[in-house]
């Protein structure tokens, strides 16, 4: 694969808030490629930094350090005006349908507004294009006239993709677009996702807690715990041999709509712990079934196994771990 | 006196709750029946707006006006035998009833629990209000309740507050809090829906294995069918006020006798299904439209308009039908399926 094949390569990515308390490392060496046309999932318990690590590859919060490679170019050595440009190729949806559109404005000049922004179109052109956008996320055009309190999740939802597709960009990072929804809205959204990347070439970050939703439409999927990859690789090969603990964990932990799916179900002890004082070695150690003194020394290295594939554990290749990942 | 089978702790038949709004009604549940079995847990599931939690709030009788239980019967077995028609019950019965027989948790243990005071305290008074036990005796009981759900270093837990605990381990606080006076039946609206799927399977598993230890019966709501086959003995699919489906949790998820129970089960992403040979996806199928408002219901079957099956025959309204024993379908086409 050429390095051009690569839209955007996230570095070591840390992002470490400072409070009074002591500093939460939300996102700790995190590292991973999304290759031009493809979906990549990041999956993990809540506070585990998905959003965190979201916003920072769009730089709408500033990492504290590592590398951002998009289209060749390191985004956090560009001063603010430089990253104009850049920010134009790229967009953000978001999770509530709710909260996330001005509920005073009409639908057109939400979407609008980000036409206004990076001055693409004005007068006749600007409206010919709110229609184009919204007949292209499943809406009427006349929809345009009326305000975000007279549409249902779903169609919040698209009115959302329609704003960040507004500027035409690369890539979007979807923060849990899906999650507010019900299914039969959900499946409807996510044809409308892989329509855009089949018929536009859209590359997307698509953060999701919903396991069998980003098996379905993920090319490849980053697993997160603490601030950290645990795993990731494509889809079909985490899914068909999950090789961290972790990630087995959460895939036996998925319900699944078949009361026949007799699956060997590994229940984790307790909770995840503060990111304000993330266990030592391995953070996910204190509820591993597999665990041993090793774990709390060394930070595991996220190795290669397999073409893309890669796993951050010591014990990976251990009888127990492998045979646990076939089980599932 | 109404009848009620040896084995049926609950029997809601032909509930309808209704908010008169000015000129306007939302009929939210209108047509509902399912009985409770003893130590047997019962999904209901469905979509946003379905009616879920207005049946649950009208079993609790926790209807705040104008919501109005305006037809049905609400039958309940107590511990000492006697039937109770809960829809026509009075508040001051209703509150011997709430607690001590039947007993709800929530999606958020902050509706529950009070910031304000310490857990063990909360769940201490619980069980006075119910039980003329002794503060120390009381506050033994709360430890045991702690412990009997999987809460760490319980001793030292009675004395914290709420917020000083985790999500998962403020939900297990919340079902302690709830079981401490032994109620026979346990109303769950969504439970675990705010929870990661880790700790959403160490609450279920919780609960199934209280269900064993204590026997009681469950009433689980909630709109994930994965968590439906995960716990349920029966299920209960409303949509838009009504049950459109009843049988097995194992017979509906191998053999749907309602068209919207198998868009349902069709919509959920499943890659062994939705992926070709190669690994490319295939599209989803969703129920093309939207849930109608519990004000403005189409004429008849409420999912006609947006049903593959549609029939001239569906413009009247189908009652509940036995498909097949053990199995009903609000469905004129239920044959077809
Ligand atoms: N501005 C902030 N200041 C301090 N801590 C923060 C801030 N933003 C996030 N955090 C912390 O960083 C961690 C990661 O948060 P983040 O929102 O990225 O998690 P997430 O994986 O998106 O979770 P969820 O699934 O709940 O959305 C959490 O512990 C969170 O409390
Ligand atoms: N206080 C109220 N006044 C008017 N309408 C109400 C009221 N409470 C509920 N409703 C209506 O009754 C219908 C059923 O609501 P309910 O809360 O039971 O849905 P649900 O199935 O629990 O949905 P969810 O999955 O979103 O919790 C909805 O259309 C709702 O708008
Ligand atoms: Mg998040
Ligand atoms: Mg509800």
């Amino acid at each position: 694969m050429t390095a051009s094949d690569i839209l955007l390569r996230v570095e070591n990515l840390s992002k470490h808030f400072p409070t009074k308390t002591g500093s939460v490392k939300a996102v700790d060496g995190v590292t991973f490629d999304i290759k031009r046309g493809t979906i990549v999932g990041l999956v993990g318990e809540s506070g585990s930094g998905k959003t965190t690590a979201g916003r920072c590859t769009l730089r709408l919060i500033e990492p504290s350090g590592g590398r951002l490679i998009f289209d060749g170019k390191d985004l956090l050595s560009l001063s603010e005006r430089e990253m104009r440009s850049y920010r134009r190729r790229m967009q953000i949806v978001f999770q509530d349908p709710y909260s996330s559109l001005n509920p005073r404005m009409r639908v057109e000049d939400i979407i609008g507004e980000a036409i206004d922004t990076h001055n693409l179109a004005r007068g006749a052109a600007k409206r010919e294009r709110i229609a184009e956008l919204l007949t292209r996320v499943g809406l009427d055009p006349e929809h345009g006239r009326r305000y975000p309190h007279e549409f249902s999740g779903g169609q919040r939802q698209r009115i959302g993709i329609a704003r960040a597709l507004a500027v035409e960009p690369e890539f979007i990072v979807a923060d849990e677009p899906v999650s507010a929804l019900d299914v039969s809205v959900q499946a409807q959204v996510l044809n409308l996702i892989q329509d855009l990347q089949q018929s536009y070439g859209l590359t997307m970050l698509f953060i999701a807690h919903d396991l069998s939703v980003v098996e379905y439409l993920c090319d490849e999927v980053v697993v997160m715990y603490l601030g950290r990859v645990m795993e990731r690789g494509p889809s079909r090969s985490v899914y068909a041999m999950p090789r961290h603990p972790y990630t087995q964990a959460l895939l036996s932990a998925a319900p699944v709509p078949n009361p026949k799916a007799h699956r060997q179900r590994v229940i984790l002890q307790g909770d995840i712990p503060s990111p304000m004082n993330p266990p030592s070695g391995c953070v996910f150690r204190t509820r591993c079934p597999y665990a041993i003194d090793a774990c709390a020394e060394v930070v595991p290295p996220l190795d290669p196994i397999a073409p893309d594939h890669h796993v951050a554990c010591i014990r990976r290749d251990d009888p127990v771990v492998l045979s646990q990942g076939k089980r599932l | 006196m109404s009848e009620l089978p040896a084995d049926i702790v609950l029997r809601v038949d032909r509930l309808r709750t209704h908010f008169e709004l000015g000129s306007r009604v939302a009929k939210s549940v209108d047509d509902v029946s399912f009985d409770v079995r003893r130590g047997e847990t019962v999904a209901v599931v469905g979509e946003s707006g379905s009616g879920k939690s207005v049946t649950s709030l009208s079993i609790m009788r926790l209807l705040a006006p104008p919501g109005r239980i305006v037809e049905g019967e609400i039958l309940y077995r107590t511990s000492d035998g006697r039937i109770l028609d809960i829809a026509t019950l009075s508040q001051k019965d209703m509150r011997r009833i709430r607690g001590r027989e039947i007993a709800m948790i929530f999606q958020e243990p902050m509706t529950s629990l009070n910031p304000l005071y310490t857990v063990g305290d909360q769940i201490i008074e619980m069980i006075r209000l119910h039980e003329p036990l002794s503060k120390l005796e009381a506050r033994k009981r709360a430890r045991q309740m702690l412990e009997l759900v999987e809460i760490p270093a319980a001793e030292r837990r009675l004395d914290e507050y709420p917020h000083q605990m985790s999500g998962g381990m403020r939900q297990r606080a919340m079902i302690a809090l709830a079981l401490s006076c032994n109620p026979k039946l346990l109303i769950a609206d969504e439970p675990t829906t705010a929870l990661d799927v880790t700790i959403q399977a160490q609450i279920l598993d919780l609960l199934r294995r209280l269900q064993a230890e204590i026997g009681m019966s469950i009433l689980f709501i909630t709109h994930n069918l994965g968590v439906v086959a995960d716990i349920a003995h029966d299920v209960v699919v409303m949509y838009a006020g009504r049950v459109v489906e009843q049988t097995s949790s194992e017979r509906l998820f191998e053999h749907q006798k309602h068209p919207y129970s198998r868009g349902l089960l069709a919509c959920i992403p499943d890659a062994s299904r939705d992926r070709g040979p190669s690994g490319e996806r295939l599209r989803l199928n969703p129920i093309p439209g939207n849930v109608p408002s519990v004000m403005a219901l189409p004429k008849g079957c409420s999912f006609a308009p947006r049903c593959p099956l549609r029939i001239a025959r569906c413009e009247e309204d189908p009652p509940l039908l036995v498909a097949e024993p053990h199995h009903l379908s609000r469905c004129w086409r239920h044959d077809d399926l």
